[in-house]
């Protein structure tokens, strides 16, 4: 286990870097430079001398590798350097917009597996029953709709004709159920469906027949085996799409007026605020890291196999 | 019982558990809400940009200026579109460089303490040290402050200076105040409660308001910038007044009992900039034909569903400087387009508009973060397509970048500010001057850079209009640009309960001392 875990860490350095690196490229390869949304443009009289001068200063003339070696100095000083369009520290401003999209992202998982767990454990007990059909019906419906579509329609039917729940904002509890219900449910319908098929492949295996042939109750076998065994394909989808739940995370932000950190880099791709989305990207290279090393570890919980395996090699 | 039904059973429960958990705290919420709005006059404003730094110099959506807390030292007079006095009782500059400015002696911070000229000062100073723009803005060179006069001198004579003071981001504030950026301290009616960043901020009255303290208790301005949201955020009662609501919602608002639905026009305009440099643009019977081509009325009507106001010219008719052009009616539509294309020496061959046995084709640049431009693009391309012009779309993403640094274009959908701060000085400097970073015409014609010059050194504001006038009308008649329309601000409120609602033509001033509930 502790082998496990130095190895991954050492890994992690180069990963990050690697990850910088490539996304520095990308955002500065991408067409425009956030010059003129400093100089605001838009309202003010600008010549293209101070344009020109403002580039210059800001170092957007000097060649690519000298750019990424000045950020490159200045990230392992862990200085982020400052938003081009607020002056604040980026940690700072992603740090405090960080909690808001934890809450919404763990709120809508909670969702998702109250539906996924009840629909796909059903549907894969009572297979071909109408309460199978009712759930791939359902995720089908749920993989077709966009969500900031499902959005609106929960919005309009509980925030104005049959409810009173708050449409927009961070205020309490209340505020956070209809961004976590509408994401849960987006979400849901593939975890539904994958459950289902992979407790199917659970149940018709050999343990849980020598299980039955034991005299274990159904509760114990269905909650302590087979559903245990049917979990790693589960977590694996998950660790590998946490990146595109938090890329759905954004279009519910902006919808709820939930102020997260998606909404947050969205304004910053806008303005090309260089220091804030590369500041996105590491949290979200560590986010996902951290996840992923849970996800296989989870894996020596759920199938003890590996751990058997484990021994063995030592011996 | 059936075996089977355990699992069943089991997972019912535990999901009818959990969800009992989500619900039971939702009543308590929402019974709070009524209780305290019974108690304290409140408007909830809905706005459609969000921020996340309330630094009055910095923020550039202008929300300590919208929300009531800041205030400039001129401001617009929404009335006759002039600059007019504010925190600044007088200003006055013989040449256009030194300047004076006589400060209100009656005005206090949120805090208590008095707005003296020091405290001006300083804050002129923060925010020319943390903001490049407002530094290139303002061209201060020196400022200095005897009581409650101000003396300033910029670094080149600058006549629309004082204009400039419109502008939100030189906001007075309390510089002494440790947290700018999340308290900042001003001078207007109400001052700030609490903030959370990119969603919203609370507002509570200040009593010792110099202008008559507001007989609201509160204010709640939030942020949501998905219009569909904004407008049902209405409709729920959650919110009074909601900036830009969805266009195609309001028909259903209109049918609420009590909802008022304003819309007013914008110093915005939404033109087609011409590539000067292309060789048919160059031609000014082919800019003529695609002036005429454009169909502003059908426009407004169909794409923006009326709200909109077709343009002639860059400015606002409403402006003291916008040109009348009631003596220049131009003629419009495919015949007259037509007939100056043939004096540009085009004839249609099968269909297709040739000069020299040349079809002219045309590559049209446009781009989505204004949502209109796209439609508007692709009217003027069907247009077009029916006297045999072939007119290429081409999707962008950054308009200003790719312009500046793309000359393969001819023409180019646009939107600009004309007048922002009540002065035609910004506009014609930055889209026909030489040396403008927004002059993306490459326009470089001498008798126009030669009446902008000019105007860049007069003074006085009857003779700046005059100048201005001049110039906007050089513009039409050479058709270096070609303007579509200036679009609405459409502003809807529940008019049960809100009073006193001013729809603002420059979209500075929105929670104001007179705003009221019934």
């Amino acid at each position: 286990m502790f082998r496990i875990l130095l190895r991954k860490f050492s890994e992690v350095f180069i990963f990050l870097l690697f990850i910088m690196f490539v996304s520095f490229l990308f955002i500065r390869l991408a067409p425009g430079d956030p010059v003129l949304t400093i100089l605001n443009v838009d309202e003010l009289s600008v010549s293209q001398e101070q344009v020109e001068a403002m580039r210059e200063e800001m170092g957007f003339n000097d060649p690519l590798p000298v750019q990424f070696g000045s950020w490159l100095l200045d990230f392992v000083r862990l200085d982020f350097g400052t938003s081009y369009s607020t002056g604040q520290p980026v940690m700072q401003t992603l740090m405090s917009a960080l909690p808001a999209t934890a809450e919404l992202t763990l709120g809508a998982l909670l969702v998702m597996l109250l539906i996924a767990v009840p629909l796909g454990s059903l549907s894969a007990v009572y297979r071909g029953s109408w309460i199978d059909t009712l759930s791939r019906m359902l995720s089908i419906v749920g993989a077709a709709v966009p969500s900031f579509w499902l959005g609106l329609i929960l919005i309009d039917l509980f925030g104005v004709r049959f409810g009173n729940l708050p449409t927009m904002g961070r205020d309490g509890f209340a505020s956070l159920i209809l961004p976590c219900v509408t994401l849960g449910l987006a979400i849901s319908s593939v975890y539904v469906r994958l459950l289902r098929s992979s407790l199917l492949d659970s149940l018709s295996q050999e343990f849980v027949r020598s299980a039955r042939a034991r005299g274990l109750s159904e509760g114990r076998i269905f909650w302590l085996h087979a559903l245990r065994h049917s979990l790693p394909p589960v977590i694996t989808v998950f660790g590998v799409s946490l990146g595109s739940l938090i890329g759905g995370v954004v279009v519910i932000e902006v919808l709820f007026a939930y102020p997260g950190i998606g909404k947050l880099v969205v304004d910053a791709i806008r303005q090309r605020d260089y220091p804030l989305i590369q500041g996105y990207i590491l949290i979200m290279a560590i986010v996902v890291f951290i996840v992923n090393t849970a996800v296989d570890l989870s894996y020596r919980y759920l199938n003890p196999e590996m751990k058997l395996k484990e021994k063995e090699a030592h011996r | 019982m059936n075996k089977k039904m355990f699992p069943l059973l089991a997972s019912l429960v535990l999901g009818a558990g959990l969800l009992s958990a989500c619900g039971s705290s939702n009543p308590e919420t929402a019974a709070q809400s009524p209780d305290s709005a019974a108690t304290a006059k409140n408007v909830h404003f809905l706005y459609n940009f969000a921020t996340s730094s309330l630094d009055p110099h910095v923020d550039s959506s202008y929300v300590p200026l919208r929300a009531g807390i800041t205030e400039t030292l001129v401001r617009l007079d929404e009335e006759n579109l002039t600059v007019a006095p504010w925190l600044a009782e007088s200003w006055d500059s013989e040449d256009g460089q030194h300047w004076t400015i006589d400060l209100r002696d009656d005005v206090t911070f949120q805090n208590g303490k008095p707005m003296t000229g020091d405290a001006v000062k300083a804050s002129l100073e923060r925010a020319l040290t943390e903001s490049v723009a407002i530094q290139n803005a303002l061209k201060i060179d020196t400022i200095e402050a005897d009581g409650d006069k101000l003396s300033i001198t910029t670094t080149q004579p600058f006549p629309e200076f004082a204009s400039e003071l419109v502008n939100p981001n030189t906001s007075i504030i309390d510089v002494s105040e440790p947290d700018i950026v999340n308290k900042p301290i001003g001078t207007g009616p109400f001052s700030l409660t609490s903030f959370t960043p990119g969603s919203k901020l609370e507002v509570s009255r200040y009593d010792g308001y110099w202008d008559g303290a507001s007989p609201l208790d509160t204010v709640t301005f939030s942020f949501n910038e998905d219009a569909n949201a904004r407008s049902l955020a209405l409709k729920s009662g959650q919110v009074d007044i909601v900036y830009r609501p969805e266009v195609e919602s309001l028909e259903s608002l209109k049918a609420i009992d009590g909802m008022v639905v304003e819309s007013a026009s914008t110093f915005r305009v939404h033109q087609l900039t011409m590539n000067m440099e292309r060789e048919s643009i160059k031609d000014l019977n082919v800019r003529k034909a695609l002036d005429a081509l454009i169909d502003r009325q059908g426009i407004v009507d169909t794409i923006l569903l009326g709200h909109a106001e077709a343009a002639i010219g860059p400015f606002l008719p409403s402006l003291p400087f916008a040109p009348k052009y009631d003596n220049k009616a131009t003629e419009s539509g495919s015949e007259a387009a037509v007939k100056h294309l043939e004096a540009a020496g085009y004839k249609s061959e099968n269909g297709v508009m040739a000069k020299d046995g040349k079809p002219l084709k045309l590559t049209l640049l446009t781009y989505s973060a204004r949502a209109d431009l796209p439609l508007i693009a692709q009217v003027f391309q069907s247009d077009a397509k029916q006297i045999g012009i072939d007119v290429e779309i081409r999707q962008i993403d950054t308009p200003e970048e790719y312009m500046a640094s793309n000359r393969d274009w001819d023409i180019a959908t646009y939107s600009n500010l004309t007048a922002p701060r009540g002065d035609a000085g910004y506009y014609l400097n930055a889209t026909y001057h030489p040396t403008g970073a927004l002059n993306f015409s490459g326009s470089e014609d001498p008798e126009l850079t030669a009446i902008i010059d000019e105007l860049n050194l007069t003074v006085a504001p009857e003779k700046r209009a005059v100048l201005a006038e001049q110039a906007a009308n050089y513009v039409h008649d050479n058709v270096l640009n070609s303007f579509v329309l200036h679009p609405s601000t459409i502003v809807a409120y529940n008019g049960k309960k809100v009073k006193n609602w001013v729809s603002s033509l420059s979209e500075y001033y929105m929670i104001t001392n007179k705003l009221d509930v019934m």
